[in-house]
């Protein structure tokens, strides 16, 4: 079964690949973490150095979703995997922006140099 | 401050049933990305988060139907303009006699301002009117068919303006009897009095506002007044962004001509223009202005998603 887009699960968001869903999604398409090891992966793999409040503002959205879940007890560090519907989201996302880079990739291939949008159009 | 206090002060910020389920790990991972000292950054990162999670709770942002977004947006609208209602008494107040202090050629321009603001203000109230206006039926049908329960916050914000409402009427009255020197700060029981008129003011308010939150969240609203009330929103939304313009030019204008007048010096000395209380008032207006703009934006997405149920 295709899964649904971030984007679609989560109204309003545009779904880029650096929205904190998107990248705590990636980051544990690995295997579970804490928060603090999220704060880490995503810091190495994106570049983006997500605030802890971002981030367990995500979370929350995340779980109440049931795209993620705690794993174990309570406690301090508790850590978060991936649900099964979590891993059809982020691939349907992932084909999403799969399909963006492929065209933008194509058309500028196809033009030998890069566009650039100027107030009167495509320059 | 040690870190420790700094977490516990942030997480209190958030909304009890959040801080239950996340509080404990967040403090964690706020101590962790510490070392000694929570910077700034992460201040204000938690502090906004916390925020975000309460207006989430009140249903004026997050998730949801179209419906439930178009609704929240509104609100949240309608929130951010009782705070710019305070923010722009405060102008009111603090711009008394302007006119009479800045020289007649230099009047022009903050005089535009100034009328920008009160033409704004008037369209503002009057939207917010129109759209309480167009709600009023879905209320009335939730009082006749026994939702009496549901409303029950009404009754403080009715109760406080009954007291508003004689007390307006004392000030004013005693106001008239006092001289211009008495009414701005040389009578001591009147200044006090004043204070406290303004505070039951600002109560009056703040219920009414809580109170149209609370309510209008349970009213069944049918598509087409939400659709209304999102374009009335916009429109509030507009003339705040208007006003705080014209607020904004008022201040400059005055800063160039008259610094004496925002610094409370002298006629003709040199003055800072930088007013500690309209500087206060002008990061109210904005913050205010912000606000409503996002909702305005979230009702009007919404609107644009899909027909309303």
């Amino acid at each position: 079964m295709r899964g649904v887009p971030i984007r679609e699960k989560n109204p309003g968001k545009s779904g880029r690949s650096n929205d904190p869903p998107v990248l705590i999604l990636t980051s544990l398409a690995s295997g579970p973490k804490h928060g603090y090891a999220l704060l880490q992966d995503i810091e190495a793999f994106a570049r983006v150095r997500l605030g802890p409040g971002t981030l367990y503002g995500a979370i929350a959205r995340l779980e109440e979703r049931g795209l993620i879940e705690p794993v174990g007890a309570s406690g301090r560090r508790r850590p978060y995997r991936l649900t099964a519907a979590g891993a059809e989201a982020l691939e349907a996302t992932l084909t999403e922006l799969r399909a963006i880079v492929e065209e933008g990739t194509a058309r500028l291939a196809g033009t030998g140099t890069p566009r650039v949008v100027t107030a009167g159009g495509l320059a | 401050m040690r870190p420790e206090r700094t977490s516990g002060f942030l997480l209190r910020l958030y909304p009890s049933g959040w801080r239950a389920r996340y509080g404990e790990e967040l403090e964690t991972l706020i101590l962790e990305t510490s070392a000694g000292h929570v910077p700034w950054r992460v201040r204000a990162d938690v502090a906004l988060g916390a925020v975000r999670e309460r207006l989430r709770g009140a249903g004026l942002a997050g998730d949801g139907t179209p419906a439930e977004r178009m609704r929240g947006g509104t609100l949240l609208v309608l929130c951010a303009w009782a705070v710019f209602v305070v923010a722009g008494i405060g102008v009111q107040k603090f711009s008394e006699h302007w006119q009479a202090v800045t020289p007649s050629g230099s009047r022009a321009l903050p005089a535009g301002a100034f009328d920008v603001l009160v033409v704004g203000a008037a369209i503002a109230s009057a939207l917010v009117v129109t759209g309480v206006a167009a709600v009023l039926p879905s209320l009335g049908r939730i009082l006749q068919t026994g939702g009496r329960r549901q409303v029950r916050s009404l009754p403080v914000a009715v109760g406080l303006t009954l007291v508003a409402i004689p007390a307006s009427v004392a000030v004013v009255v005693w106001a008239h009897g006092l001289t211009a020197a008495q009414r701005n700060g040389h009578d001591t029981a009147y200044a006090t009095v004043t204070v406290l008129w303004a505070l039951l003011l600002l109560g009056c308010l703040a219920t009414w506002t809580v109170a149209g939150v609370v309510v209008a969240r349970r009213l069944e609203i049918s598509s087409r007044v939400l659709r209304l009330e999102a374009v009335l929103g916009a429109g509030v939304a507009l003339s705040m962004v208007a006003m705080t313009a014209g607020t904004a030019i008022w201040w400059a204008a005055l800063a160039r001509s008259a610094p004496w007048f925002l610094a409370g010096a002298p006629n003709g000395t040199a003055a800072s223009p930088l007013a500690p209380a309209l500087l206060v008032t002008a990061i109210l207006m904005l913050i205010a202005t912000t606000a409503a703009s996002a909702g305005a934006v979230r009702a009007f997405r919404a609107a644009s998603d899909r027909p309303a149920r």
